[in-house]
């Protein structure tokens, strides 16, 4: 009744929507990287959308199946494979007792996350299983997974129905100069005008130090009115700090909950994804928006997540249109068969 | 009120801004407007993170928009005078200041020229202020009035320090709650966890708290390791009276 690890990947770690409520004893949240296809994974596979789930980096794991279930994989392209074929992404399938899944390098994007119908059955800390890493606790014993691991699963496969209906359209991932929207601020005020223009007008490219907790880029020194140090205070997902050295660090889900460098902009939630997804050698541009903007985003974001969730639990016409992927010639199609008028 | 900003942090939080200093009064400020708001919730906020002198507010757009929550934090502020705050606790810390737990003890009798005596009578002989958790869970960022020490950090950090460690400089003094880098200089090591994960309530501090430092020697460190590791230790807590 569980998966087995048989070898784990770079990093890979169980992250549920996040830890919230503890951020002033200074528990920061963890969560997915790429909310977007942390969620989509989950609708895929009829879970809560904040169902755990397990995000794969750079690098994947391999996986053994040792009862039937229901997955789903989203995000990078990692080549996933299910007993060495291809393993169709953005879909529902259907896994037997004995399968393997596994997954190779990130082709495209920086993570993949892959969520099992039912959800995995570890303990929650302090109402959450996600992986709080640096504490080694939380999500799978506090670290990432590891050959011999054994994660129990709740295991509710019957309980999702018409997989070939349970598709989402492959989400594209720019291999390009990413655009990066941001709201200025909170400490704007700290920044040259020349320093906000060089932020907003160069490209930066992401640092190989760069990991859960912030991303490290490299570009343009930005100038500010002082040294860069503020009394402390507090960080959110997204926050560009800036320190003493001009070059901006991304915080993401693994951020420290207080700190004491001035923050030149805060990266838009729908944007987070974007970020989440970027490699050592990724290359952004920051856009400035409004926060009215932003939140209209954001509204449009939960929208089509709602949205999505009610057409996967509609119990499907059998004249609706069927998804299948099949394989020919070790290549790998997507076919949608529609019923003729 | 006056000198009082917001600020948006992205989309989904704010920070309420109040005076540019570290200081108790303005921190009392922070914490009136957490409680204000843990007391009477504002739908939509999710949690709030309390610093020195400012209060970051977690909330939900689609509950509520930014102008709106401004609008409402207003009120809770134009308020806050009427509002009394609990009652501040203060916990006692056992401190071991003896030989190897109080690695650098001897490198700042040296640098303020007293005696070790001396030096711990300065650090447990007064109330420690708790501004904020934060840098690691249930880590304490506590200050005193005045600056007992007249150093600040280290030349160069410690790669690692063991959870534990009492560190200070100037008036500051921070319970390290796990290994960790650090370059402050070590004064003495707690057997007490400022985080213990097995717990329902794993912290045993919060912002606008008080710190007692009480000396004990290594045998009582020792005991009191032990019912820490068994679970067992209580927390001396009590209110705190000026």
């Amino acid at each position: 009744m569980s998966m087995i690890i048989e070898s784990g990947g770079i990093l890979t770690t169980v992250q549920d929507g996040g830890r919230y409520g503890s951020q002033q004893y200074g528990v920061y949240p963890s969560g997915p990287m790429d909310d977007r296809s942390f969620r989509m994974a989950n609708i895929l596979a009829g879970n809560d959308a904040d169902e755990a789930c397990l995000e794969i980096t750079i690098s994947g794991p391999v996986i053994r199946f040792t009862e039937n279930a229901v997955i789903a994989v989203t995000g990078g392209n990692f080549t996933p494979e299910l007993n060495r074929n291809p393993l169709g992404m953005y879909r529902a399938v259907a896994v037997k007792d004995g399968d393997t899944v596994s997954f190779g390098y990130a082709k495209t994007g920086c993570r993949c996350y892959l969520a099992v119908a039912g959800g995995m059955n570890i303990p929650d800390l302090m109402g959450s299983k996600s992986t709080l890493i640096k504490y080694g606790v939380g999500g799978y014993k506090g670290r990432k997974l590891a050959s011999g691991d054994e994660i129990p699963l709740n295991g509710t496969p019957d309980a999702v129905s018409d997989l070939t209906a349970r598709v989402l359209p492959a989400e594209q991932i720019p291999s390009e100069v990413r655009t990066v929207r941001v709201i200025l601020g909170p400490q704007e005020e700290d920044f040259t005008e020349a320093g906000i223009r060089t932020f907003l007008y160069s490209e930066y490219t992401v640092n190989p130090v760069s990991d859960r907790m912030g991303y490290r880029m490299d570009g343009p020194r930005i100038e500010q009115k002082t040294d860069g140090n503020i009394i402390s205070d507090g960080i959110v997902m997204g926050a560009v700090q800036v320190p003493t050295d001009g070059k901006p660090i991304i915080m993401m889900a693994d951020h420290q909950t207080v700190g004491g460098y001035t923050k030149i902009a805060s990266v838009i939630s729908v944007d987070l994804p974007v970020v989440g997804q970027m490699k050592p050698g990724d290359r952004a541009r920051f856009v400035a928006v409004g926060i009215e903007e932003a939140q209209d985003l954001y509204a449009a974001y939960l929208n089509e997540l709602e949205s999505f969730k009610v057409k996967m639990n509609t119990p499907v016409s059998y004249r609706a249109p069927r998804y299948f992927t099949i394989c020919v010639n070790n290549r790998q199609f997507s076919v949608k068969v529609e019923e003729a008028e | 009120m006056d000198d009082v900003r917001f600020r948006p942090c992205g989309d989904r939080a704010i920070t309420v801004e109040f005076e540019n200093e570290i200081s108790i009064a303005v921190n009392k400020k922070v914490r009136a407007l957490q409680c204000a708001l843990e007391t009477e919730e504002i739908p939509g906020v999710i949690e709030t993170v309390p610093t020195y002198r400012s209060l970051l507010i977690q909330y939900k757009p689609a509950v509520i928009r930014y102008a709106p929550l401004v609008e409402k934090v207003k009120e809770k502020l134009s308020d806050l005078s009427a509002l009394t705050l609990p009652p501040a606790m203060i916990t006692e810390i056992p401190v071991c200041y003896e030989g190897e737990y109080a690695q650098d003890l001897d490198e700042i009798a040296s640098i303020e020229k007293k005696s070790r005596d001396e030096i711990i009578r300065i650090h447990s002989g007064s109330d420690y202020f708790v501004y904020m958790l934060g840098f690691a869970p249930g880590h304490p960022y506590t200050a005193r009035f005045e600056n007992p020490f007249s150093f600040k950090r280290r030349k160069s950090p410690r790669e690692r320090i063991p959870g534990g460690s009492i560190v200070v400089q100037l008036q500051l003094s921070d319970i390290i709650p796990f290994d960790q880098p650090c370059g402050w200089n070590i004064i003495g090591t707690t057997p007490v966890l400022a985080c213990d994960f097995r717990k329902k309530n794993p912290f045993c501090l919060h912002s606008g708290e008080w710190i007692r430092h009480i000396p004990i020697t290594a045998a009582e460190f020792r005991s009191i390791r032990g019912k820490v590791e068994a679970g067992n230790y209580t927390f001396t807590r009590r209110e705190y009276k000026g």
